[in-house]
């Protein structure tokens, strides 16, 4: 190769071609007579032309393929041990860690502003240019646009094999199962990010340098190269867009719809020109679909909850798979705030048309009152609907109030220690921690008032059988007490702090009427049980999720 | 066009009709009235594109020709919104979840999906006809060159063997679509193998192992036509669109340079009594016998634009190979003409291709939202959602 041999022969080469072009230029412009001599002159020289043209493209592929140059982008795993948040029907409850885990968003890696790289060795770009005018003046552009446009897209699909880019068809990826596509989606949004703002615009600016003194060639050739790969990207993006809605879709839906907006300005900057606007349109349009798409996801969230029904109430009354579920769900959601904000105000603009009450969204333009707020308000609600919905499962109402109380208090804490408090407000979890502790309240009664009706005076008349009444209320209030450890140390509170407060206020009342009985009615030690000291231990077992029996145990 | 006239029209009359709202026992006569309607067009409009009347506007088409592809995509989404205007416009969603449709309307939209597939397979096999239409301009820039010398035609028999050659591996199962990868490895050597000097750069667009033929044959596999009671009605009209869907695709397929095309041209499950249907078997038994014809000998596609480049391509190969100077003044008028054939080919390229690729990409977008449209009307019939709170 003339390339290869050192800077002499190329430029001898490239003296020789000039030559040929002068001599043909010259000959041409001589009137044409019927000078047989120069009529073979000119076939003969044009004939060189030929030779040294086609030698040329040779040597242009040569160089494109010898000298192209890969940017390799930092490796990326995309089937990371990061989990989605998905509801386990099975009721395996779903560790918070893990969705917290989940909730990064997709790291937008080592990619940011301008990343121009060399996609040639920029030594031979002089080379390329040197080629470039020679092939154009003499007429054979076409040659020239030919082997670079295909030696261009032969780079541009190996780097999406570099990049480890699959291409689907829309029927792979509306049947590929969800694990697969969340990692599949997260790669697209990484090898969107590289392949527009580095590759392509890179690939861009090589084309000029090349060409960019012949008008609009330079972007007619980019386009051509980049064309396939770009609809390949965007096609992608529409399988995902048309796929069926399902909730854990949604952020993966939104990384996508921002990584996207994000893009967008790059996309236009790229195929401004005429060759590509009709890809660019195509890409806005990609955005409003996935936007639609997640917003539709989105609102489905709210019909999934209450369309979640079981008829088996959940063992032991602790938090269910559902509030976790939700409660982490809506969490994750607040990091995307800006851009839900936007695609619902966007809905509004769609379905509602009064401008008073765009006045007034202006008015109360605090947080709390966002798009996301009100929408987030509505799906806590569907929730507490459906929780005390699955409540009235339960036989005994003590167990009702337990898993409200459990439930609640869970959404409250979440909401509490997170960003969440800035969309629900001070009110809001006023509210809720007044609605948990009336169920514990609530419990309370329900529970206890019963069995410490053994222990209280009225009715104890008759002085005769006053003692023995006495004795048998105490074996009832025993007997009772038993019943309700036997049930309630299967009971759950997972939470410790609610736990405890929940034993305190117990313990406070029982022991005191408890002790009070005692020593009011000089019971002996013979004829009791449990001494009030044990009866405080055994309220500690209650709320430990596992049953104990009271009866049979040997004690002490 | 004529297809277009007659689509508003028929539009506009049923949602007049529609807005009354059918009752749920549905307006029976008006019913089939519409399915005779929709039957009538579909007959009209592939008859006119089996044996196209020349118009004041378009002149008579070429079977296969570029334009007339563009008209076949004109015909199918005349008749999808047709068929979508029947089935779903002002009708009581719950209809279409009853048997069959319950079955038959899934199985459309399974197909659409297949065709979306197709449609990019196709876009990607354009991109290879205009690499032709380059090579082709190539050699009418040479061979138009005045005076006549060894160097322009060398230039051309260049560009025409890379031409033939490119057309021609394309069809060798397809098997560039992977060959091209390892053009880079290969170095530049490349330019010495079978696809003789070119760069050939056409990647599969819709999956490494994705299947042209396979993907026919899976749109037309539980393609069957309705009987009994079902014969008439929605069920009908739903075998009617999904029929026309798959007869277009398949025209498309043999047509256009794709993927895989090995053993496309089957027979073709649409019984022949079928009135509607006439011009759509004829149709297709014309295709599909040129098919064979292409297929023993490997061609790019039934393409007219492309035929003919191979045509005249082959013919001023065998011209440039025993050119000796000078030309012989007979010779060369002969050639002369041929170029200029050449040449009005490569215009009808350069003016049809890119409107064509967008409207298949317009069908491609038409495809996705009447699938999204149905899926919603099925979706207001699943849960009626309990708006909560």
């Amino acid at each position: 190769m003339i390339w290869d041999a050192g800077p002499r022969e190329v430029s001898d080469y490239l003296g020789a071609v000039d030559e040929v072009q002068t001599l043909i230029e010259s000959l041409g412009s001589l009137s044409m007579s019927e000078n047989g001599e120069q009529k073979e002159l000119l076939y003969q020289v044009d004939n060189l032309l030929q030779v040294a043209m086609s030698r040329l493209e040779e040597e242009l592929i040569h160089i494109l393929v010898q000298h192209k140059q890969y940017f390799e982008p930092e490796y990326v795993s995309f089937h990371s041990c990061q989990e989605d948040v998905v509801y386990d029907e099975s009721m395996v409850s779903l560790e918070d860690e893990s969705v917290e885990e989940a909730s990064r968003r997709v790291s937008s890696g080592s990619v940011s502003g301008e990343n121009i790289i060399d996609l040639i060795d920029p030594r031979v770009i002089p080379d390329l240019k040197a080629i470039a005018n020679a092939m154009f003046a003499s007429n054979y552009d076409p040659e020239f646009c030919e082997a670079f446009i295909c030696a261009r897209k032969d780079a541009l699909n190996e780097y999406f094999i570099l990049l480890g880019l699959d291409i689907f068809s829309i029927e792979d990826v509306l049947r590929m199962k969800w694990s697969t596509l969340s990692s599949e989606i997260k790669k697209w949004n990484w090898a969107m990010k590289i392949i527009i703002r580095v590759y392509l615009a890179s690939e861009k600016q090589l084309c000029n340098k090349i060409l960019g003194g012949f008008g609009t060639v330079s972007s007619f050739c980019f386009v051509e190269i980049a064309r396939a790969s770009l609809l390949c990207l965007l096609n992608f993006g529409e399988a995902i867009a048309m796929g069926s809605i399902q909730p854990e879709k949604l952020f993966r839906l939104l990384d996508m719809y921002e990584v996207l907006d994000d893009l967008l300005i790059d996309i236009d900057c790229l195929l401004f020109e005429e060759a590509g606007s009709y890809i660019r349109i195509e890409f806005h349009e990609l955005l409003r679909k996935l936007g639609h798409s997640a917003r539709q996801t989105f609102l489905k969230l709210q019909n999934a909850i209450v369309s979640d029904t079981s008829m088996k109430p959940l063992p032991h009354g602790g938090i269910h798979p559902l509030t976790r579920y939700v409660m982490n769900y809506i969490k994750t959601l607040t990091i995307y705030d800006d851009t839900l904000n936007l695609l619902l105000e966007h809905q509004n603009m769609e379905y509602t048309n009064s401008v008073v009450e765009s006045e007034i969204e202006q008015e109360l333009s605090s947080i709390t009152f966002c798009p996301l707020a009100c929408h987030l308000c509505s799906i806590t609600s569907a929730l507490e609907c459906n929780l005390v919905k699955r409540s009235r499962l339960y036989k005994e109402d003590s167990l009702q109030h337990i898993f409200l109380m459990n439930n609640i208090h869970y959404m409250v804490q979440k909401i509490k220690n997170s960003d969440l408090s800035l969309f629900f407000g001070d009110e809001w979890i006023r509210k809720h921690n007044g609605k948990f502790q009336q169920h514990e309240t609530a419990y309370q009664r329900a529970t206890w008032c019963s069995v410490l009706s053994f222990l209280r005076d009225d009715g104890l008349v008759s002085n005769s059988v006053f003692k023995v009444t006495c004795k048998e209320r105490c074996r009832d209030f025993t007997a009772a007490f038993e019943e309700v450890y036997k049930i309630q140390t299967q009971w759950s509170i997972p939470d410790s702090q609610l736990k405890e407060d929940v034993l305190i206020s117990t313990s406070l009342k029982v022991i005191h009427a408890y002790r009070s009985f005692i020593g009011r009615h000089h019971i002996s030690d013979k004829h009791i049980k449990y001494t009030a000291d044990d009866l405080e231990k055994l309220l500690l077992d209650l709320f430990e999720g596992s049953r104990r029996s009271l009866r049979n145990s040997q004690r002490r | 066009m004529p297809a277009t006239d007659y689509q508003g029209s028929f539009l506009g009359r049923i949602s007049i009709r529609r807005n009354q709202v059918m009752s749920m026992e549905g307006n029976h006569e008006q019913e089939i009235e519409d399915l005779e309607m929709f039957q009538k067009h579909v007959a009209d409009r592939f008859a006119d594109l089996l044996s196209p009347q020349p118009s004041e506007e378009a002149p008579a088409q070429t079977l296969c020709s570029i334009s007339w592809i563009r008209k076949l995509l004109d015909v199918f989404l005349c008749c999808d919104a047709e068929f979508k205007a029947i089935l779903i416009m002002g009708r009581d969603p719950s209809q279409i979840i009853k048997p069959p449709l319950d079955r038959l309307i899934p199985e459309l939209l399974d197909r659409a999906v297949k065709a979306l597939d197709i449609c990019n397979a196709i876009t990607n096999g354009i991109e290879a006809v205009k690499h032709y239409q380059k090579l082709a301009e190539i050699a009418v820039t040479a061979l138009e060159q005045r005076p006549f010398g060894d160097g322009q035609v060398k230039r051309a028999k260049k560009a025409l063997n890379s031409l033939i050659a490119a057309m021609s591996c394309e069809d060798k199962d397809g098997n560039n679509y992977t060959r091209t990868w390892s053009f880079g490895r290969r170095g530049a050597a490349a330019t010495s193998t079978k696809c003789t000097g070119q760069l050939r750069s056409l990647s599969w667009s819709v999956g490494r192992n994705w299947s042209a033929t396979k993907q026919i044959h899976a749109m037309s596999a539980n393609l069957v036509a309705p009987r009994g009671a079902e014969s008439s009605g929605l069920a009908l009209q739903v075998y009617i669109m999904s029929t026309i869907l798959v007869s277009v695709m398949w025209a498309m397929v043999a047509t256009i340079p794709c993927q895989e095309r090995t053993g496309l041209a089957t027979h073709f499950p649409v019984p022949k009594q079928l009135s509607w249907a006439h011009s759509m078997i004829a149709l297709h038994e014309k295709i599909g016998e040129e098919w064979k014809k292409k297929e023993k000998k490997g061609s790019a596609g039934l393409l007219e634009e492309m035929q003919k480049l191979e045509k005249l391509g082959q013919s001023l190969i065998e011209f440039t190979d025993n050119f000796q100077f000078p030309a012989e003044d007979e010779r060369a008028e002969e050639v002369t003409a041929q170029v200029a054939e050449m040449a009005e080919t490569c215009r009808r390229m350069e003016e049809g291709l890119v409107p064509l690729q967008m409207q298949i990409r317009e069908v491609f977008h038409r495809i996705v939202r009447s699938r999204a449209e149905f899926l919603d009307a099925l979706d207001s019939t699943g849960k009626v959602s309990a708006t909560a709170i």
